[in-house]
């Protein structure tokens, strides 16, 4: 297939793309593909709209890479495709349920009261993050959860750092709240 | 157990971060819409399917509605399987008279695939690879009875309206 | 000697040339079957399906016609439970279901509950019990969604649960808990209606 396993950089896999090796976008898909979708999955709280929105974007990027100008930072240039894809969903999206997001760790566990209880915790998450403005949980979730620097995300987003900073502080002001409540139901 | 108001927004975190998952067969979706030529309001075939890398674990099953408007009610499924070592993969089923001659699959760096119009209905099903080798579906359910021994999967197509 | 000729001649049907590909000795058993069948009223096709899927897996005469005889039977099963009015593809996901352990008494409860075919249903009850749900967890489950889901929501439903299994959610746990928090009470009440079991309250 012309592409092994060793990690071979973004720069290169968009060089092989670019020169016609389809094969090579999918490694950049297999190597985003997690974490973009978590962020999708997230953002969105629809799972099969976040798929949706991921795959979208991987389409996008792909039919646009003439556009990615600085091909080593790939990864963030596609960050920032499905941070607008996101966008236009989010408004969609508003008006269905949120659906659980499950991950390994919560979920393994002997006992079904446990299981319960860490299910309960899983929801009590989404449901705060689902409570919050989008633009708040947007910015929470590529801070804290992405780990993405501020300067970056400004990047991606079109918005000023300071702007940032402080929907940052008020989200996790606002989380603190809704998982407190949680707890006291 | 009181905890620290910002610790439950830091366990928050630590959850969120946690892996997602997602639907396996979402890189193959990918490759086949990069690989697919793009012709609007055209019957969409997809004979080659671009390589995908590791992550293309198993099978997807995607309905494409064949024609629009048209009096016969079925939908067009695209049935892919990774198979990189097989000289022939086979599609077969309940839809086809499990007749392996029906849908011999076709392939491009590993990946195979078919397209077959499926109307409302239950449907179990299997890939016959190199003629002799039974496999199921890996991102499909499987079927509840295998009575003659060989795994099978099952796909369930609604009917409209429902 | 008129009766009897009169009798044999009812006795003559055209056969399906797909049987062709078996054997004679399966092929006249099978068709025994298929014709027994089709005087019930039960849909042959998936009998026919059945035993080619049989002969193109190379499997014996006897496991062919057990086989085409064990659905024919189940078929007769489910279409007392779902009623005259169940179309094949209802009586072929229906068989499915029975074979997962659903029993005929949830058949019937979800005729009543749901309006429409209830092909999509019954498919995830199977395949649901197929990924490791017990089985009066799916049927419950699916129980509690039928008044209300539409046939994609079941699919997102059975999808979800099986996400979940495949990252190591007990499979009961999963299944009820979605179907908690899907809006419709009384998802964890088992299908022959007893009260759930409370889960522990939060310190």
């Amino acid at each position: 297939m012309g592409i092994d396993r060793v990690e071979t950089g973004d720069a290169e896999l968009v060089r092989r793309v670019r020169a016609g090796d389809i094969g090579a976008y999918g490694a950049l898909v297999a190597r985003y593909r997690d974490r973009l979708g978590r962020y999708a999955v997230h953002m969105i709280g629809d799972r099969e709209d976040a798929e949706e929105a991921l795959q979208d974007s991987f389409v996008r990027a792909y039919r646009s890479l003439e556009r990615c100008y600085d091909p080593a930072r790939f990864g963030a240039w596609l960050y920032g495709i499905l941070v607008n894809r996101c966008r236009t969903t989010g408004a969609r999206a508003a008006r269905r349920r949120r659906l659980f997001v499950y991950d390994a760790e919560a979920l393994t566990g002997a006992s079904h009261p446990d299981a319960m209880e860490r299910l309960e915790w899983t929801d009590a998450v989404e449901r705060a993050l689902a409570r919050l403005a989008p633009e708040y949980r947007e910015a929470f979730l590529l801070k804290h959860v992405e780990e993405l620097e501020y300067e970056e995300i400004a990047e991606l987003t079109g918005d000023g750092i300071s702007a940032l900073k402080m929907r940052v502080k008020r989200a996790r002001a606002q989380l603190q709240k809704f998982l407190r409540e949680a707890e006291h139901v | 157990m009181f905890e620290h108001d910002d610790d439950i927004v830091e366990r928050m975190i630590r959850q969120l971060r946690r892996p997602v998952s997602l639907d396996p067969g979402l890189a193959a979706r990918v490759m086949g819409e990069i690989a697919a030529p793009a012709h609007p309001g055209k019957k969409r075939t997809w004979p080659w399917l671009a390589a995908a890398a590791a992550a293309v674990l198993g099978a997807v099953v995607i309905a494409h509605p064949w024609t629009r408007g048209s009096t016969t009610s079925t939908d067009a499924f695209q049935f892919v399987l990774m198979a990189p070592q097989a000289a022939s993969v086979s599609l077969v089923g309940d839809f086809n008279d499990w007749d392996p001659a029906r849908a011999p699959m076709q392939t491009a760096h590993g990946v195979w695939a078919t397209v077959v119009p499926l109307a409302p209905g239950r449907y179990r099903y299997a890939f016959l690879v190199n003629g002799v080798e039974w496999r199921a579906d890996p991102a499909a359910p499987n079927a509840i009875d295998d009575e003659f021994g060989t795994p099978s999967s099952v796909v369930t197509v609604a009917g409209r309206g429902s | 000697m008129i009766l009897v000729a009169l009798l044999l001649a009812t006795q003559v049907v055209v056969q399906d040339p797909r049987l062709e590909r078996l054997d004679p000795e399966t092929r006249s058993s099978v068709v025994a079957i298929v014709d027994s069948a089709r005087g019930m009223r039960l849909p042959s096709e998936p009998l026919v399906q059945r035993a080619l899927e049989g002969a193109t897996k190379g499997a014996g005469a006897p496991r062919i016609v057990a086989a085409v005889r064990r659905l024919a039977t189940d078929l007769g099963t489910v279409r007392t439970a779902l009623g005259e009015g169940a179309s094949t593809p209802e009586l072929e996901a229906a068989v499915a279901a029975l074979r997962a352990g659903a029993s005929t008494h949830v058949l019937t409860n979800l005729r009543t509950a749901r309006r429409g075919p209830l092909t999509m249903a019954l498919s995830v009850l199977a395949d649901l019990v197929a990924s490791g749900v017990p089985a009066d967890s799916a049927a419950a489950a699916v129980l509690a969604l039928a008044p209300n889901a539409r046939d994609a929501d079941l699919v997102d439903f059975r999808r979800a649960v099986e996400r979940d299994i495949s990252l190591g959610a007990p499979p009961g746990a999963s299944a009820a808990v979605r179907a908690l928090n899907t809006g419709v009470r009384d998802a964890t009440a088992t299908a022959d209606g007893q009260p759930p079991p409370r889960p522990p309250r939060r310190p």
